[in-house]
C-alpha cells in the first residue's frame, strides 16, 4: 500500500517524540534534534484487480482506470484500497463507479489498520544517541466493487 | 509543383549525370508533344519555353495543367522532322539508361533486392556479369588508397589461439593496462565496453533496454557489477582509529565514521572525506564504510572503506598520513596471482629503462618457460606488480592499512524485489559433518565442529529466511548488514531463466519476526561474517570447484537435468549482504531504487553472477548507475563533485571529449571522412549566447557572484527590487571591477554543511516535483537581509547542489544554464500556468568574420590583432585571471578560433545573456520516475540567496533553464534536498 501523504522525510526537528517502540523503551529523551524519515508502508503482492489509490495521481485518471478494469478488463470485481488521507478518495471512487453503473455494481467496504514505521535519525550523529524507530498506526479502507452474481 | 529544399537537392544529385532535357531543340517551335509545325504551333511555342525552364528536366507524375500536351491534335506531321525529334529522344533515353545514378559502385546497377551485405568487399557476392568490373574497380581503389595496411604478423592458427592456456595468456596480456573484472567476458559479449579508471567496464548494453532497465529498478531488480570499487581495510584499536579518521571528516556534513550505529557494525555508513584537517576545502570524495562487528576474541577493530578507484590513491595517502602508517610491509599475502608472477606485467622500471624490444623478447622467453606450469587465470588485482606494497603498518599507533582492491567482488542489486532474487538464488550453507581426511584444509568442515559458530550460522540462516518474506527492499532499515554462509549457487541453477517473485506467507509468528526485523534491523551478532577473515577468503578462493568438475558431476547424475544433491565440501561461500538505501531525500518516491549489495570473495564472481542472471534480473552498465543516482536524488561520484580532484579531472575529460566531437565535425569536412557533420547542423554557441557549452567554469562563476555581492554591499543597503536592477549592478561591476585584484579569492567549495543546507532548502519553498503542492517546513528564520548577509559571510565562494524540475515542457541537457527570471517572466507565469517561458534574443557572432578572414589569408600575426581589439570593456576584468582553474580547454586558446565557440578569455558569465546566469546543470534528462524533465546542477549560493530575496513569496524558487543548443527558457522549480 502506498502512503498517500507523501511518504518520505520531513525536515521538522522533532523534539522528544513519543516512543512506542516494540520493546517499549519508555525512556525520556533529551531534546536532541531528530530528523523524521517515514519508511514505506509494507507492500503485499498485488493482483491485477487491486487498485491502490493515492493523492498524487489525478482523480479522473484513477477513476478511469477502475472503470477500464471493470468494463474492458473483464474483471467481475475490483478492490480499491486507500490509506490515510486517501480513504476519502477511495470511497469517492467507489461511489462514482457505482453511480455511473446505474446501480448494477455493489460495494463492500472493509476497514483495517496499517502499521507504519518511522525512523528518527539524530541530527548530531556522534552523541552516541542511537537512531530510533517508532511505529504508528493509520487507517485504511478496502472497498470491493463487484457485479453481483446473476442468481 | 512544390518540392522541399532537401528533395530538390537529392534530385539534383541524382540527375547530375543525366541529360537535362529530352527535348529536341533544333527548331524553336518543337515540343515534346507532337513535333507540330504550322498554324497550330502558336499556342505551344508561347507557353512551353517558360514551363520547361522551370522544370528543368523530367518531372514525375501527371501534371495538373495538362503537362503541356497540346489539346488540339496536329493537322499534319512532317515525317523527317518528326523522326529526328524521336531519334533525339531515344538517344537521350538510351544515354540515361546506361548511366548509373548516384554512386559509382558496380552494384549500384543492381536492383535493391539483389544487393548483398559486404558486396564491395567480396566480389563473389555479385552476379557473374558484374564481377569483372567490380574486381577492376576494387583493384583501383586499393591502389589509390593512401594508407597501406601494415602487413600483419603471422598469427597462430585459430585452433592454437583458442587453446585454453594460450587463451588465458592472451587474456592476461590484454588486461595488463586496464584490469578486467571477473564478469568481463560475460559483459564484453553484451555490452559496449569502455576503458575507465584503469578498468574495462561495461557502459551500456548493446541491446535497447533503457526503459526496461528503469522498470526493473522501480519494480523488479537490476544487477550491476561494482567490483571496480576499491576496498581499503583498516585494522587497529577503535579509539585510535576513530581519532585518526576524525581528521578526514566533519560532523557538519552528517554522520561520520564514529556514528554509533555504524560503529557497532550493524549498518553501513557513508561519508564525504576531506584532506586531513582541511574541511570545508579540498574534499576527496564520498566513501562508504563498514565496521566489523565486535567479537570477544578480537581486540582490534576492522574497518572497510569502499572508495571509487579515482580517489583511491589520494585516500590511501591521506589515510597513511593520519594513521602515521608509512612502513610498507612487503609480501604480506600470497595471492594466487602472485604465485605466477611470470605471467604478470613486467616490472615497470625494467620496461622503462630497456627498450621495448628487449622486453618483448624477454616476455616471449618467459612465456616459453611458462609452458611448464599452465597459465593461470588472474584473480584479484593481477596486474599489480608484486613489488608494490599493499599493506602499511604504523609502529606508533598500531594501525594496519590493507589495500584490498579486487580482493572482494561487489554486486549491486537495485530494485524492490532484490530480496526475492537473493533469496531464490542463494541457500544457506548446509552443515557438513563428514571429516574428509584427504582435504584437511577446508574451512567449512572446521567451522562445523565449533558449536558457537554453528549457532551463529543458524541464527543468520533464520534471519535470511525471514528476509524471503519481505516484499520490498525499502521496508528494511537503510544500510542493514547481514553476514551469511551460502552454498555454491551453481548447484541450484535452474535449467531455464525464471523470474524471481516474492512469496509472502501469512503466519502469525513469521509476521512477528518480520516486524521485529523491519523495526530493529539485523541483530548485531548476525552481522558477523567469515568474509572478514583473510584466511577464509583465500581458502574459499583457492578451493573453488571448477566449472569442469561441476559439469562432470552434472553428467553423473542419474536423471539428467535434476538437481545436484550433494554439495561438495568446498562449496560454501561466506558472503555479506548490505542494504543500500533508496531515495532518502525529497518528498516523493521515497526509497526508490533501494537494493542490496552482495559482497563475495574473489574468484567467485561468475559463480554468483550467472545464477543471479538466471533469476530474471536486468543487467545495467555504468550509464544505468548514473541514471540510478539521478533518479534517486543522490550525487553521482565523479560527475557531481566538481570540487574534488577527480571531479575536476572528470570535467576536463568530458570537456575535451565534447570539444573533440565538436571539432571533429569541422575537421572531417576537410578530410572527407565518412562521419561528416555539415556546418549547418552544428550549433553556433556564440549566437545562442552560450559561453561554455562543454564545461562549466565554476571558479569564474563564484568569483563573479562574489564580486556582485560585494558591490551590492558597498552600494548601500537599498534592496534592488528586481533583477533588472541587479543587471545594472552587474554593469557597474564590469566597468569598475578592479576590486577583484585587491583580495585574492579562494577556490570555490561545494556547500555540504547540513544545517546550512536545511536552511537554504526551507528558504527555497520546497514543493512537490512539478511545483504543485508546497510541503510543510518547520519553523525557519525568515529570509531577511540580516539573515542573508549572515549566511553569505559564513559561506563565501560556495556552490550548492540543487535539483530542478521543469514546470511544464522541456528536457534539460548537460550544461544547461540556470537563470533568474525577470519580473515580467514571473508575471507571465502567473497569468498562465503552462506558459512556456521567454526567449533569448539571438546573439551576434563577432568572430565569424574573423574566422572567415583567417581561413582566406594564410594565418599569420592576425591573431594578435583581434585578440587585443576585442578584449575591451567587459572582458578586461577576467582576461587578467591566470589562476582560474576551470577555464576552457587550452586547445581552444587564441591560436585557433573555432567557429561557434567563444575563444578563451570568457566575458562575464553572469550577465552575458538577457537573464542572469546562476549556474549550470551537470545532469539532466527526462525523469521516468517523476514524469517531467529533471536536472541536477550547481548554482552559486550568493546568487541563489540574492534571487530568492528579491522574488515574491509565491514564486520563490522558480528559475529558468536554458539548454545550450536552444534559445528557449523554461520555467523550473528549484529544490534543495537534504
Amino acid at each position: 500500500m502506498t502512503d498517500q501523504r507523501t511518504p518520505g522525510m520531513s525536515t521538522v526537528p522533532q523534539t522528544a517524540p513519543v516512543l512506542t517502540d516494540s520493546t517499549s523503551l519508555a525512556v525520556e529523551m533529551d531534546p536532541v534534534e531528530y530528523t523524521l524519515r517515514k519508511r514505506l508502508p509494507r507492500k503485499l503482492p498485488k493482483r491485477r484487480n487491486d487498485v491502490y489509490v493515492n493523492m498524487k495521481t489525478d482523480f479522473r485518471a484513477q477513476l478511469a482506470r477502475c472503470q477500464k478494469l471493470l468494463e474492458g478488463g473483464g474483471h467481475r470485481e475490483i478492490c480499491v484500497h486507500g490509506l490515510g488521507l486517501a480513504i476519502n478518495r477511495a470511497i469517492n471512487i467507489a461511489l462514482q463507479l457505482q453511480a455511473s453503473s446505474q446501480g448494477v455494481l455493489q460495494l463492500a467496504a472493509n476497514t483495517s489498520t496499517v502499521e507504519l514505521v518511522d525512523d528518527l535519525e539524530p541530527e548530531d550523529p556522534d552523541e552516541a544517541s542511537e537512531p530510533m524507530t517508532r511505529t504508528r498506526n493509520n487507517s485504511a479502507i478496502h472497498i470491493k466493487v463487484f457485479y453481483p452474481d446473476p442468481q | 509543383m512544390k518540392m522541399s529544399a532537401a528533395k530538390v537537392k537529392m534530385r539534383g544529385k541524382k540527375m547530375r549525370n543525366q541529360p537535362s532535357s529530352v527535348q529536341y531543340v533544333e527548331s524553336s517551335t518543337q515540343n515534346g508533344g507532337g513535333g507540330d509545325e504550322g498554324p497550330s504551333s502558336i499556342h505551344p511555342s508561347t507557353k512551353r519555353p517558360t514551363n520547361t525552364n522551370q522544370r528543368g528536366g523530367w518531372v514525375r507524375g501527371h501534371q495538373k495543367d495538362g503537362g503541356g500536351y497540346s489539346r488540339e491534335m496536329p493537322k499534319y506531321i512532317t515525317a523527317g522532322a518528326f523522326a529526328r525529334a524521336r531519334a533525339a529522344e531515344v538517344n537521350t533515353m538510351l544515354k540515361a539508361v546506361t548511366k548509373t545514378t548516384g554512386s559509382c559502385h558496380v552494384f549500384g546497377a543492381l536492383p535493391k533486392h539483389m544487393r548483398r551485405r559486404a558486396m564491395s568487399h567480396n566480389t563473389k557476392r555479385l552476379p557473374c556479369r558484374l564481377r569483372e568490373v567490380a574486381n577492376r574497380m576494387r583493384e583501383k581503389s586499393l591502389q589509390a588508397g593512401p594508407k597501406k595496411k601494415k602487413e600483419q604478423a603471422k598469427s597462430k592458427s585459430r585452433k592454437a589461439r583458442r587453446r585454453h592456456g594460450n587463451l588465458l595468456m592472451e587474456f592476461n596480456r590484454r588486461q595488463r593496462k586496464n584490469v578486467w573484472l571477473e564478469t568481463h567476458i560475460w559483459h564484453a559479449k553484451r555490452f559496449h565496453m569502455v576503458k575507465k579508471w584503469g578498468y574495462c567496464l561495461g557502459n551500456r548494453p548493446t541491446y535497447k533496454c533503457y526503459r526496461s532497465c528503469h522498470r526493473a529498478m522501480s519494480s523488479h531488480c537490476l544487477l550491476q557489477d561494482l567490483s571496480y570499487y576499491c576496498c581499503i581495510e583498516l585494522q587497529g584499536e577503535e579509539n585510535k582509529l576513530l581519532a585518526s579518521l576524525s581528521e578526514l571528516t566533519s560532523k557538519e556534513t552528517g554522520p561520520t565514521f564514529a556514528a554509533a550505529l555504524c560503529l557497532s557494525g550493524r549498518r553501513q555508513g557513508s561519508v564525504v572525506v576531506y584532506r586531513a584537517g582541511q574541511y570545508p576545502a579540498q574534499p576527496l570524495g564520498p566513501v562508504t564504510f563498514l565496521w566489523r562487528p565486535r567479537s570477544q576474541d578480537l581486540t582490534n577493530r576492522q574497518l572497510w572503506i569502499w572508495a571509487h578507484p579515482t580517489i583511491k590513491q589520494d585516500l590511501l595517502l591521506e589515510l597513511q598520513k593520519v594513521c602515521q602508517c608509512c612502513d610498507a610491509v612487503v609480501h604480506p599475502v600470497v595471492t594466487p596471482a602472485e604465485v605466477f608472477p611470470s605471467l604478470q606485467l613486467e616490472p615497470k622500471p625494467e620496461k622503462n629503462s630497456d627498450g621495448k624490444k628487449i622486453t618483448k623478447t624477454k616476455r616471449k622467453l618467459k612465456f616459453k618457460d611458462a609452458n611448464g606450469p599452465p597459465a593461470k587465470k588472474v584473480l584479484g588485482d593481477g596486474t599489480r606488480s608484486p613489488n608494490i606494497p599493499v599493506t602499511w603498518k604504523s609502529s606508533s599507533k598500531g594501525i594496519v592499512i590493507n589495500d584490498l582492491t579486487m580482493e572482494i567482488v561487489r554486486y549491486r542489486l537495485i530494485g524492490p524485489q532484490s530480496c526475492s532474487v537473493l533469496a531464490e538464488t542463494m541457500e544457506a550453507a548446509t552443515v557438513c559433518n563428514e571429516i574428509n581426511e584427504s582435504k584437511p584444509s577446508l574451512w567449512w568442515p572446521e567451522q562445523c565442529r565449533s558449536k558457537n559458530k554453528m549457532n551463529l550460522h543458524q541464527q543468520q540462516t533464520h534471519v535470511f529466511n525471514i528476509l524471503k518474506g519481505i516484499f520490498s527492499t525499502g521496508e528494511l532499515p537503510s544500510g542493514t548488514v547481514l553476514g551469511l554462509t551460502v552454498d555454491d549457487p551453481r548447484l541450484t541453477l535452474p535449467t531455464k531463466k525464471v523470474k524471481a517473485l516474492p512469496c509472502v506467507k501469512h503466519a502469525q509468528e513469521v509476521d512477528e519476526e518480520r516486524r521485529e526485523l523491519i523495526l530493529q534491523g539485523v541483530p548485531e551478532l548476525c552481522c558477523q561474517s567469515n568474509l572478514w577473515e583473510q584466511s577464509v577468503r583465500n581458502n574459499v578462493t583457492d578451493n573453488k570447484t571448477s566449472e569442469q568438475e561441476l559439469n562432470r558431476m552434472r553428467n553423473e547424475v542419474l536423471v539428467p537435468g535434476s538437481r545436484l544433491s550433494l554439495t561438495p565440501p568446498q562449496g560454501r561461500v561466506p558472503i555479506l549482504l548490505v542494504q543500500q538505501p533508496g531515495k532518502q531525500v525529497g518528498n516523493e518516491m521515497s526509497s526508490w531504487g533501494a537494493g542490496w549489495d552482495l559482497l563475495l570473495p574473489k574468484g567467485w564472481g561468475m559463480a554468483f553472477w550467472v545464477p543471479l542472471v538466471y533469476r530474471g534480473v536486468r543487467i545495467g552498465g555504468l550509464n544505468m548507475g548514473v541514471k540510478h543516482s539521478q533518479n534517486k536524488g543522490a550525487p553521482h561520484f565523479p560527475h557531481d563533485y566538481p570540487d574534488c580532484p577527480s571531479g575536476v579531472r572528470f570535467q576536463e575529460e568530458q570537456e575535451a571529449e565534447l570539444l573533440a566531437k565538436f571539432k571533429r565535425s569541422a575537421k572531417t569536412r576537410a578530410e572527407k571522412e565518412p562521419k561528416m557533420r555539415p556546418p549547418a547542423k552544428r550549433t553556433n554557441y556564440i549566437k545562442h549566447g552560450c559561453l561554455a557549452p562543454f564545461g562549466c567554469p565554476w571558479q569564474q562563476l563564484s568569483e563573479e557572484w562574489e564580486l556582485i555581492s560585494r558591490e551590492g554591499g558597498e552600494e548601500g543597503r537599498r534592496d534592488c527590487q528586481s533583477t533588472a536592477e541587479a543587471d545594472a549592478v552587474m554593469e557597474e561591476m564590469t566597468s569598475c571591477g578592479e576590486i577583484a585584484e585587491t583580495k585574492p579569492l579562494s577556490r570555490f567549495i561545494v556547500l555540504r554543511n547540513r544545517k546550512s543546507l536545511r536552511l537554504l532548502s526551507g528558504w527555497c519553498r520546497p514543493t512537490t516535483s512539478k511545483g504543485q503542492k508546497s510541503c510543510r517546513v518547520g519553523e525557519l528564520p525568515p529570509l531577511d537581509s540580516s539573515a542573508m548577509t549572515g549566511f553569505l559571510t559564513a559561506h563565501r565562494m560556495s556552490l550548492v547542489w540543487v535539483r530542478l524540475s521543469l514546470l511544464c515542457k522541456g528536457k534539460p541537457e548537460l550544461h544547461a544554464m540556470v537563470c533568474v527570471p525577470t519580473a515580467e517572466d514571473l508575471k507571465l507565469l502567473k497569468k498562465k500556468r503552462g506558459s512556456c517561458g521567454p526567449q533569448e534574443p539571438l546573439h551576434r557572432d563577432y568572430f565569424k568574420s574573423r574566422v572567415r578572414r583567417r581561413k582566406k589569408e594564410p594565418k599569420k600575426a592576425a591573431e594578435s590583432s583581434w585578440c587585443s581589439d576585442n578584449t575591451q570593456g567587459k572582458e578586461s576584468v577576467f582576461s587578467s585571471e591566470p589562476n582560474s582553474i576551470t577555464t576552457v580547454d587550452p586547445k581552444s586558446s587564441s591560436s585557433d578560433i573555432i567557429l561557434g565557440l567563444w575563444p578563451d578569455p570568457l566575458p562575464s558569465i553572469t550577465s552575458h545573456c538577457s537573464r542572469v546566469t546562476l549556474g549550470w546543470v551537470t545532469q539532466g534528462d527526462f525523469s521516468l520516475s517523476a514524469g517531467c524533465g529533471e536536472a541536477l546542477g550547481f548554482i552559486s549560493v550568493t546568487a541563489l540567496l540574492k534571487t530568492l530575496f528579491n522574488q515574491p513569496m509565491e514564486h520563490r524558487g522558480v528559475f529558468l533553464l536554458r539548454n545550450p543548443t536552444s534559445l528557449h527558457y523554461r520555467f523550473a522549480k528549484i529544490n534543495i534536498e537534504v
